[in-house]
């Protein structure tokens, strides 16, 4: 579904140049969920960002579904939650979904309806003429999320998608992505709270300074360690 | 160049809705009015002038925070979509950069016309009161000063696509003032030599001339524009805007997020 070959990105600093992934490749199997994990600046936001064309690689190859990921017909593909969502203050929770329906040129007479059934799902229900601003960290997670659901992706790349949530919310969103994986969608997601995608992840990709170190299902990864928490600990220290 | 008519209406509407709350702007607006009112005030100490004081005070007025309006909430718009990543939630959607920016543009432009068209029903409906008459070249003046607007917000959205929402109203309103003196700076060119000559002359078709714009002397003797001049300004007008929102794409289009 997603395949990403020698992808490479630096970043300019003035006159300086930062190298921040070094020939990344890997390919998400359609239908399951992929867990993308690093330390913080390992470059899984940056990867994430040049797959939904906020950022730009300087050499490489991403497809999604066998599209180039920064074609249209890619992005009608994509559901994109960022990292710490943020939305136009001036929105309701349902403009927001309306807004994005308009971006999707969905069609208008069902947006309605799809807007407010993804609140619902998300237990955004009683807050959906609530203006944004209002919205506390956990809220505007689940907002995102019904963005991210909108078009119904066949791809869904979330960045560091549990973070901010109480333990509850936490729970719900585990179980959200397993409704959606259900409904074949493929989900690609970062994150470094390791046991939760232990809990949910099919397959995972560590990158460690801008590289992948390790790729594959997390009980064959973590091999004789308790915890894939550990194992990733013991593998990022040894680099 | 790819654009996308729904997307761009969305982005328009989003844009128009995003400013029309925007508590700053109904501060401008309500400050804007109140001063086009007060030029009744300014009418009543002058000796028999009032309707020309008034339609002089009025036009300055409505270009004046015509202007504020758009340096302040043209040049913040693009900037603050960047500082609080709500472009995010935009770019990574099915549309082209191309089709982003010109939604963003136009959004401003319903915004700044509808606010003219706020400031000029007040204008018109002072004149009306203390002149008994309805005066056309009072809309000329004031469709002269939307466009002028316009051409500003181009302007703006330029700069504030690759510097700071500050640092984009500053340049804004220096391209006002030199704009605005475009006559001068032709006029001081034709007087030098050398170097400076050709850098006056540079300087005066590279800037927009904002005073073909300017219209305040003929209401105030109640003329009324040829077609001609008409013509050769909206012309210029769409000439410069599209230069500059060429310009604008050109670097937009390679922003990082």
């Amino acid at each position: 579904m997603l395949k990403i070959d020698k992808l490479v990105k630096a970043y300019q600093f003035r006159r300086e140049t930062v190298p921040v992934l070094h020939n990344i490749s890997l390919e998400v199997p359609r239908g399951k969920i992929f867990g993308f994990l690093g330390a913080n600046g390992a470059g899984k936001t940056t990867t994430i960002k040049v797959i939904v064309d906020l950022l730009f690689a300087d050499s490489g190859t991403i497809m999604i579904d066998n599209l180039p990921h920064s074609s249209i017909k890619a992005k009608r593909l994509i559901g994109f939650m960022p990292e710490q969502p943020q939305f136009y203050h001036h929105l309701s929770a349902r403009e927001v979904l309306l807004f994005v329906g308009e971006l999707f040129e969905l069609d208008p007479k069902t947006v309605e309806t799809k807007a407010k059934n993804l609140l619902r799902q998300v237990g955004l229900a009683d807050a959906e003429n609530t203006v944004v601003r209002r919205f506390s960290k956990g809220m505007h997670q689940r907002l995102a999320f019904a963005v991210a659901l909108m078009n119904d992706p066949k791809l869904l790349i979330m960045d560091e998608p549990l973070d901010g949530l109480d333990p509850l919310g936490r729970l719900d969103f585990k179980r959200l992505f397993l409704e959606q994986k259900k409904l074949g969608t493929t989900i690609f997601l970062s994150s470094h709270i390791l046991s939760d995608v232990e809990e949910i992840c099919d397959e995972v990709a560590i990158i460690n300074k801008g590289q992948i170190v390790k790729q594959g299902t997390p009980q064959k990864l973590r091999g004789t360690y308790p915890t894939l928490e550990e194992y990733f600990v013991s593998t990022v220290q040894k680099q | 160049m790819k654009l996308n008519g729904s997307i761009i209406k969305s982005i328009a509407i989003n844009t128009f809705r995003e400013t029309v709350r925007d508590k700053l702007l109904y501060s401008l607006l309500g400050f804007a009015v109140l001063t086009i009112a007060a030029s009744l005030l300014a009418g009543s100490v002058s000796l028999g002038q009032d309707a020309r004081v008034i339609q002089n005070f009025g036009i300055t007025a409505l270009l004046v925070f015509l202007l504020i309006i758009t340096i302040f909430i043209g040049t913040q718009l693009v900037y603050r979509e960047v500082e609080r990543k709500t472009i995010y939630l935009t770019l990574s959607k099915p549309l082209t950069r191309e089709s982003f920016y010109l939604g963003k543009y136009i959004g401003l432009c319903l915004t700044i016309a509808v606010c003219a068209l706020v400031m000029g029903v007040v204008f018109l409906a002072v004149l009306r009161w203390k002149t008994g008459q309805f005066s056309t070249p009072v809309i000329w003046a004031t469709s002269f000063v939307i466009l002028e607007a316009w051409l500003l917000t181009a302007v703006g959205l330029l700069f504030s696509s690759f510097t700071s929402a500050l640092a984009s109203a500053v340049y804004t309103f220096g391209i006002v003032l030199i704009g605005h003196s475009a006559t001068t700076i032709w006029i001081l060119s034709q007087k030098s030599q050398g170097i400076l000559r050709y850098v006056l002359e540079m300087v005066y078709y590279l800037f927009p001339n904002l005073e073909k714009f300017n219209l305040r002397n003929e209401i105030v003797y109640n003329f009324q524009p040829d077609l001609q001049q008409v013509l050769l300004v909206v012309a210029y007008f769409i000439a410069y805007t599209a230069a500059v929102l060429l310009a604008g794409l050109a670097i937009f289009r390679r922003d990082e997020f």
